[in-house]
C-alpha cells in the first residue's frame, strides 16, 4: 500500500464504523492463515487491514473505494482451503463477510438464501430446523457459505447429488467497481445470456465478492444408513463402486479409505475405528424416503461387495452412530496435517481410479516415500498426501507431485477435483491447460477487475 | 438351556436425546420429534452379554416394554447379537413409574423357564434414576451389582465382576442367578452386520400383554395403578448461549472492568 495505513483505515472507518476495521496484527492472525499444511503455506504480507461489513451496501463502499485507491482486497470466509487461497499475500484489505451471517429458508420452493458469511453448520441447521436437508459436506462445518461457492466446494456426499455448482440457484455480487449483481434465482430454467453466475461459482474471489446466494435444499430422507465394508485387496475395493453405481443404486456418498489412516484419524481424535478387518475400505452412505427402500439398496450393495470379495459389511444406523464414523473419517486430514507437506486432489473418470492408485503405488516405490491415500471414490476423486521424512521436506517433493500430476492427467483427469488452484497450484495451471484457455481466463478476470484489486495472485501468476 | 448361560437383557427405546424436542407448556418430551433408538447404556449391557455369550456359550434374551414400534429396538438387538426379542406391550403397562416397570419386566423374567444372568444399562437417558435394574433384582429375590465397569469372569455359576463406587471400585463375585447394571465403560459395542440387519427386520418379536403374565403377577399392579409415584413437574433447563462484551478504553481501566465483571459473576473472589 501506497498509502499510509492509517489514513486508508480513516476512510474504511467512515464506511463501517470503527469498531469493524482492524489494524492490530494481534487481532487477525488466524486471519492471516487457511488450514494449508504449514510448510506450504504461503506467508501473509505485513501491511493489512481486516475489515468486517454488515451489509452489500458496505461491501459495495468498500469495493469502490479500494479499486479507486488500487488496494488489493483479499475475500475471506471459514479459512478451510488448502491451497493457500485466502491468505492476503500483498499488502492491503482482508475482507471477512462473517457478521453477514442470516439465512432464510423457503420451505415451499426447497431454497435458503444465505448470506456468505454463513456456516456450512448454521446452513445444516436452519435446513433442519425447516424439516429439510442440505446434504453437501464438504468437511470443516466453520468454512463459510462464499468461500464453499467461490472454490466450488465437494466433500464425501456428492455422488448423488453433485458438488457446490449444482447447489447454487442465485447469487448476488459486488464487482470490483463496487457495482451489484443479482444473478440466477430460484428458477429451474434460465437462458437468459451467458450464464455469469456459474462463471463466478469456483472463481476462487478473483472475479467479484458474493455476498449472498440462493441455495437448493432437499427433503429429508426418511431412512440414512452407513455402510463400511472391508477388503483385504485394494483393486476390488475399486472395482465394486462402478458396479454399484451401475446397479442402479445412487448412495450419498462412496468414500475409499485404508484402514492404517482411520486409525490414526480415530487415535488422533480419542476414538477407534470400529471396523479392524481389511486393509482397504469403502464408506457408503445411503438415504430414502422409507426404511423399505433403503434396506433394499443395502441388500444389492451387499450382493455386489460379496461379488467383489469384500468382508462382512458392516451398518451404523444410529444417528450416533453414523456421526461418529462420519467424525473419524473426517479427521484424517487433521491427524496427518502436522506431518504433511501438500495434499493432492486429482481427479480422473471414475472407471481409472484403480489405475491412478497403482501408478502412485509406483512412484511411492520409485522415491522411496510414503503417500498415504483416500479419496472420494464415488467422484474418482483421489486424496494424495505428500509427507515430510524425519520431519523435513523431502527434496524430492517436486519431482513426486510431478509425476503424480502427469499421471493424473495421463488418465483423463485433472490436478484438481475440490481444493481449486489458489497460491500452492499457480505453477501447475499452465502446464494442464492450453495457452488459449489460459488466456480467455485471464481476459475475464481483466474484464472483471481490470486494476487487479480482488485476491491478485491467485489462480494466475501476479503480473 | 442345558450348560449354557442363559442372559436376559432389559432394553429400553428412548428418544434420541440431542435430537428431541421439549414441550415446555406439558413437560413432556415430544417422542415424534426425534428418531427412537435403544438406550445407549442398554447397548452396553447387550454387548456385554454377547461377549460373555461368544467367550462360554449363552442364548441371549432382550426384553423390552414400551409402545407397538418398540420392536424395532428388539430387532436391532437382534441384530447387535440377542437370539430373541420379547415386547411387553399393553395400555395397561402405560403410565409406569420405576416401580411398576419393575414389576413388570421382572415378572416377564419369571414367565421365562430359567435364566442365569440379567444385565441392564446403568440408567436410561430419558428417565435417568437408575433404579429399574435393582428393583428387577428385588422383585426377583436376586443379588445383584450396579454400576459394574468390568467384567472379569463369567461362568453358569457366578461372575466377577468390577463396580464403580465413586472415586473407589469393588471387585465382587455375585452367586447366580443374578442381575448386574453396566456403565458404559464395560466395552465399546459394536456395530451389526449388515448380514444380520437385513435378517433381524425379518425376526419375530414374541409379543405379551399383561394378561399374558397373569399366571405370574397381579396385573393391577401394572402401569399407572401399580405407580406410587407420580412426575407432578418436569423442568428442562433454558439452553443459555455464550455472551460476549467488549470492553473499551485504555487496557488498565478495562482490566479493572473486565475484574469487576468477573467478580460480580463470582468467577474470582
Amino acid at each position: 500500500m501506497t498509502r499510509k495505513i492509517d489514513e486508508v483505515a480513516e476512510i474504511f472507518r467512515g464506511i463501517i464504523g470503527p469498531e469493524w476495521v482492524i489494524t492490530e496484527r494481534v487481532y487477525m492472525e488466524s486471519y492471516l492463515r487457511d488450514e494449508t499444511p504449514d510448510v506450504s503455506r504461503p506467508p501473509a504480507a505485513e501491511n493489512l487491514i481486516l475489515l468486517k461489513p454488515s451489509s452489500t451496501g458496505e461491501v459495495s463502499e468498500i469495493l469502490k473505494a479500494a479499486n479507486e485507491m488500487r488496494i488489493p482486497v483479499f475475500p475471506v470466509g471459514g479459512r478451510t482451503g488448502l491451497v493457500g487461497g485466502c491468505i492476503p499475500t500483498e499488502d492491503g484489505i482482508i475482507l471477512s463477510l462473517e457478521r453477514m451471517n442470516r439465512i432464510d429458508v423457503d420451505e415451499e420452493n426447497l431454497m435458503a438464501t444465505a448470506e456468505a458469511g454463513a456456516t456450512l453448520a448454521d446452513l445444516i441447521g436452519a435446513a433442519d430446523e425447516a424439516g429439510l436437508f442440505f446434504p453437501l459436506h464438504p468437511g470443516d462445518e466453520g468454512a463459510q457459505i462464499g468461500g464453499l461457492i467461490s472454490t466450488n466446494a465437494g466433500g464425501v456426499r456428492a455422488v448423488k447429488y453433485g458438488v457446490m455448482r449444482n447447489y447454487v440457484k442465485g447469487l448476488e455480487v459486488v464487482l470490483a467497481t463496487g457495482d451489484v449483481l443479482n444473478l440466477g434465482g430460484p428458477l429451474i430454467k434460465n437462458n437468459m445470456g451467458y450464464d455469469l453466475m456459474d462463471l463466478i461459482i469456483g472463481s476462487e474471489g478473483t472475479l467479484c465478492v458474493i455476498t449472498r446466494a440462493v441455495i437448493k435444499l432437499y427433503p429429508k430422507s426418511g431412512c440414512s444408513v452407513t455402510l463400511i465394508l472391508p477388503y483385504d485387496d485394494r483393486s476390488d475395493a475399486i472395482r465394486t463402486v462402478p458396479s454399484i453405481l451401475r446397479s442402479g443404486v445412487i448412495p450419498l456418498a462412496i468414500e475409499y479409505v485404508e484402514i492404517k489412516e482411520l486409525n490414526k484419524a480415530a487415535e488422533h481424535i480419542g476414538d477407534e475405528w470400529p471396523v479392524q478387518s481389511g486393509k482397504a475400505q469403502l464408506i457408503i452412505i445411503l438415504s430414502g424416503r422409507s426404511e423399505d427402500e433403503v434396506y433394499s439398496a443395502c441388500e444389492v450393495i451387499s450382493e455386489v461387495a460379496e461379488e467383489n470379495n469384500a468382508g462382512e459389511p458392516i451398518i451404523a444406523e444410529t444417528r450416533d452412530e453414523q456421526e461418529r464414523i462420519l467424525r473419524i473419517r473426517s479427521n484424517i486430514y487433521t491427524a496427518l496435517k502436522a506431518e504433511m507437506v501438500d495434499i493432492l486432489d486429482i481427479t480422473v473418470p471414475m472407471s481409472r481410479l484403480g489405475d491412478l492408485m497403482n501408478s502412485i503405488d509406483e512412484t511411492s516405490r520409485k522415491y522411496g516415500v510414503y503417500l498415504p491415500v483416500y479419496g472420494h471414490a464415488g467422484d474418482g476423486n483421489l486424496h494424495i498426501h505428500l509427507m515430510k521424512e524425519g520431519g523435513e521436506v523431502p527434496e524430492n517433493i517436486g519431482e513426486v507431485k510431478r509425476e503424480i500430476y502427469d499421471a493424473g492427467v495421463r488418465l483423463g483427469g485433472v490436478i484438481t477435483g475440490e481444493h481449486g488452484i489458489g497460491h500452492l497450484r499457480i505453477g501447475e495451471l499452465d502446464r494442464f491447460i492450453s495457452d488459449k484457455e489460459l488466456s480467455l481466463m485471464r481476459e475475464i478476470k481483466r474484464i472483471f477487475d481490470p486494476n487487479n484489486i480482488l485476491n491478485p495472485g491467485k489462480i494466475f501468476p501476479r503480473g | 438351556m442345558g450348560d449354557q448361560l442363559g442372559i436376559i437383557v432389559l432394553i429400553k427405546q428412548v428418544p434420541d436425546i440431542e435430537k428431541v424436542r421439549f414441550d415446555f407448556e406439558t413437560g413432556r418430551l415430544d417422542r415424534s420429534s426425534a428418531e427412537a433408538v435403544i438406550n445407549p447404556f442398554d447397548l452396553n449391557a447387550l454387548e456385554a452379554a454377547v461377549q460373555i455369550k461368544e467367550a462360554v456359550g449363552a442364548t441371549v434374551t432382550a426384553i423390552s416394554m414400551g409402545p407397538k414400534a418398540a420392536e424395532s429396538a428388539l430387532r436391532d438387538a437382534i441384530a447387535r447379537g440377542a437370539d430373541r426379542g420379547i415386547l411387553l406391550t399393553d395400555t395397561r403397562f402405560a403410565g409406569a413409574d420405576t416401580l411398576a416397570t419393575s414389576y413388570a419386566l421382572s415378572s416377564a423374567i419369571r414367565r421365562l423357564s430359567s435364566f442365569d444372568l440379567v444385565i441392564c444399562g446403568e440408567k436410561t437417558i430419558d428417565g435417568d434414576t437408575a433404579q429399574v435394574g435393582p428393583e428387577v433384582a428385588e422383585f426377583l429375590g436376586i443379588p445383584h451389582v450396579a454400576y459394574v465397569e468390568e467384567i472379569l469372569e463369567a461362568d453358569k455359576k457366578r461372575i466377577i465382576v468390577k463396580s464403580r463406587m465413586g472415586r473407589n471400585y469393588y471387585v465382587l463375585a455375585l452367586r447366580l442367578p443374578g442381575l448386574i447394571t453396566v456403565t458404559k465403560d464395560v466395552n465399546a459395542p459394536r456395530l451389526p452386520t449388515l448380514r444380520d440387519k437385513i435378517r433381524s427386520r425379518r425376526a419375530e418379536i414374541t409379543v405379551w400383554d399383561a394378561d399374558s403374565l397373569s399366571e405370574v403377577a397381579d396385573t393391577r399392579l401394572f402401569g399407572v395403578s401399580g405407580s406410587p409415584t407420580t412426575v407432578a413437574r418436569v423442568y428442562a433447563p433454558h439452553a443459555e448461549k455464550r455472551k460476549g462484551m467488549i470492553f473499551r478504553g485504555n487496557p488498565e481501566e478495562a482490566a479493572e472492568k473486565i475484574v469487576g465483571v468477573l467478580k460480580d459473576l463470582r468467577v474470582v473472589g
